[in-house]
């Protein structure tokens, strides 16, 4: 993987929670703009975006409603009326189904710091918001779920889905597209909600308007083996 | 005491001189006011002051071993003493911190633990503090004046000093400094207690800094001074709270913290007092099991008490609470500073359906307890008669290479006759407190 912020000569790195890795560093001269560049080559697989979970305190964390999902009640009329049952494989494929029927996709609908709740009280949103709704279902069944941020094939920005752990398995489903998380996906990072997962995040010091812009292109790369 | 009587409108003029103020926002404004202070001080005597000392000191040793535990091995969780949730419902607890071991293991260096004594005389705890507890540079100042202006009252009662406090902060902070300067980071002038920042500051050696002079290069942390020179820095006394912290790590808006502190603070380049995360385990819920825990981690029996308390999320709790609604004092755990308090019998009949609605959803969010009938404190009214308020204690204790319990404190008072909420950000005023060397 190659990392490239022109002007930055203290690129640094290291472990940050849940296991994400953490670029960070700053340009401590005046700049009128802050690039960074990721390019690289990422291998999929069902190997990779299906993870094993043995010690149950792990997913502890990941049981418990956080900032972004604890339900209100449009959530809780929602799950009231939803008609659970089965194995939590099951309800998951079930809520999946049901957050991506009772949401419309509406690019711009919502803001950043926005909860699964007001979302959902609009029933407009974007992946973010599709993925909160869902999380907050799935906690209140008691099943762990994790926010997942990353990319999918094709697409011009990146994207958000939900992994629940079914038995001992983390399995992924993307409630904004009703589908199964697959080899298309790119798994970037994980939380418990999309706070912990911001892609990039930063400050500057001085007076100035700012803009943010991002671009994502995923191609895929056939290699033999 | 008539001494100390005497003078006490000049030292409220002098308090206010040197700016011991309060500021409390309310509804979007800043306003700032005065923390009145009333000259019949609290005393307590030696042998109970002991007893004190032991249970507090037992009990901060207890909440840093569940501390380093809940961000390590988590044992606690495993052996099913606390249910998980609990922990990882808590607002305080930060997900960042797992895993990262600040310097010496320390976790709460300054704790402020809150007390009150009951009309049998017992004393109760009501709650820790052990993210950024304020208050003991009210006592110190306001025992400056009077010593000054009554010396007769300090000279016949054998009132030990208490203006160590500054050498036990410095001690505290040499302890786990990586290196370098200490510094104190305020939020700046606006904040509640900048006065104590600063006079802490002034007391201690340490420099007092916001956020922007204070900078990270490959993990280091540095104060760049007045003339742009820059000095490592080995240990942060600050008095910001955790979200605010570094805005790389936690709130992303905060202008107040310094960017990427966290890193050089998870590599040890420098220590936090207190450390980051705290708040998980001074957590209203978590109060609950702090006797548990004191004997999980140390096998002795608490000395120091809990108010009785109940947990709505266990059943028969829940039961009791329901049953025993308008005796209980009610409290959600997310919120502090007397807000979010509600007293069982001050419900109409419709608030409280409601409220019982709102506990049925959210068992998790509150706890229950009995109402302590505390202790009354004479105060002087504004015509110089005595009246009796309820009043508590924060006691402080610092923990550097052992944990001390400073021989004084902040007793706040509530100056509503018929109110039991005394914090400071709802009206109430401060006592100094006397403890006696024999």
């Amino acid at each position: 993987m190659d990392v490239s912020v022109p002007g930055c000569d203290n690129v640094r790195q290291s472990l940050g929670q849940f296991g994400s890795r953490r670029i960070y560093g700053c340009i401590d001269s005046p700049h009128t703009d802050f690039t960074i560049a990721v390019s690289g080559k990422v291998k999929t697989g069902l190997e990779i975006f299906e993870e094993f979970c043995e010690d149950p305190l792990e997913s502890a964390v990941f049981r418990v409603q956080s900032g972004l999902t604890q339900p209100g009640p449009a959530i809780r009329a929602f799950h009231d009326s939803l008609d659970l049952c089965g194995s939590a494989y099951d309800r998951a494929m079930a809520i999946r189904k049901a957050v991506h029927e009772a949401f419309s996709y509406q690019p711009g609908a919502t803001s950043v710091h926005e909860s699964g709740e007001d979302a959902f009280a609009r029933k407009q949103g974007v992946c973010q918001d599709y993925a909160h709704v869902m999380l907050s279902l799935l906690r209140m069944e008691g099943i762990p779920a994790r926010y997942v941020t990353g990319m999918l094939v094709g697409e011009g920005a990146s994207h958000a889905w939900v992994e629940a752990l079914c038995g001992n398995w983390w399995y992924g489903f993307d409630p904004t597209n009703d589908l199964l998380v697959d080899d298309s996906y790119i798994r970037v990072s994980c939380g418990r909600d999309s706070a912990d997962c911001a892609i990039i995040r930063g400050t500057f010091l001085g007076w100035a308007v700012q803009m943010q812009r991002e671009q994502v292109r995923v191609e895929k790369y056939e290699e033999k083996i | 005491m008539d001494g100390l009587i005497a003078h006490s409108e000049t030292i409220n003029k002098l308090l206010a001189r040197y700016g011991v103020k309060f500021g409390i926002y309310k509804n979007g404004e800043f306003r700032e006011q005065l923390f009145p202070f009333d000259p019949i001080p609290r005393v307590i005597g030696h042998e109970e002051f002991a007893y004190l000392e032991k249970g507090l000191r037992q009990r901060v040793d207890a909440l840093n071993c569940f501390l380093r535990d809940i961000y390590g091995k988590k044992q606690i969780l495993k052996d099913g003493v606390i249910p998980e949730e609990f922990v990882f419902s808590a607002k305080g607890y930060l997900p960042p911190c797992d895993g990262v071991v600040p310097p010496k293991g320390i976790y709460s260096h300054i704790s402020g633990v809150d007390l009150v004594q009951s009309k049998n005389d017992s004393w109760y705890i009501l709650e820790d503090n052990l993210r950024v507890p304020s208050g003991a540079s009210y006592p110190m100042i306001a025992r400056e004046f009077q010593r000054k202006s009554a010396p007769a009252a300090f000279l016949h009662n054998s009132v030990i000093d208490n203006r160590n406090y500054a050498q036990m902060l410095k001690s505290v902070m040499d302890n786990v400094n990586t290196g370098g300067i200490n510094v104190i980071l305020s939020p700046g002038r606006y904040n509640a207690a900048f006065f104590e920042h600063s006079y802490l500051a002034e007391r201690t050696g340490a420099v007092l800094t916001t956020g922007s002079d204070l900078v990270c290069e490959n993990d280091n942390l540095y104060y760049v001074d007045y003339e742009g020179r820059k000095r490592r820095v080995g240990a942060v006394y600050r008095r910001i709270s955790d979200e605010y912290l570094d805005p790389m790590t936690f709130y992303e808006d905060s202008v107040i913290g310094i960017p990427h502190v966290f890193e050089a603070y998870r590599k040890g380049n420098v220590a936090l007092l207190n450390a980051p995360g705290n708040g998980v385990a001074d957590d209203k819920g978590i109060y609950y099991f702090v006797p548990k825990m004191i004997r999980y981690y140390l096998g002795e029996e608490a000395i120091l008490q809990n108010a009785p308390t109940y947990l709505p999320y266990y059943q028969q709790d829940m039961k009791y609470t329901l049953d025993n609604f308008d005796n209980l004092v009610i409290k959600d755990v997310a919120e502090a500073g007397g807000y979010g308090v509600v007293f069982g019998n001050s419900l109409t009949k419709e608030q409280k359906a409601d409220f019982i609605t709102l506990l049925k959803n959210e068992p998790r969010r509150f706890i229950a307890q009995e109402v302590i009938d505390f202790y009354d404190l004479d105060i002087l009214d504004e015509n110089g008669g005595r009246v009796p308020r309820k009043a508590d204690l924060r006691a402080f204790v610092l923990t550097g290479s052992t944990t001390q319990v400073w021989p004084s404190g902040l007793t706040r008072f509530s100056r509503n006759p018929n109110s039991f909420i005394v914090n400071s950000s709802q009206g109430g005023g401060f006592k100094d407190t006397w403890v006696l060397s024999r």
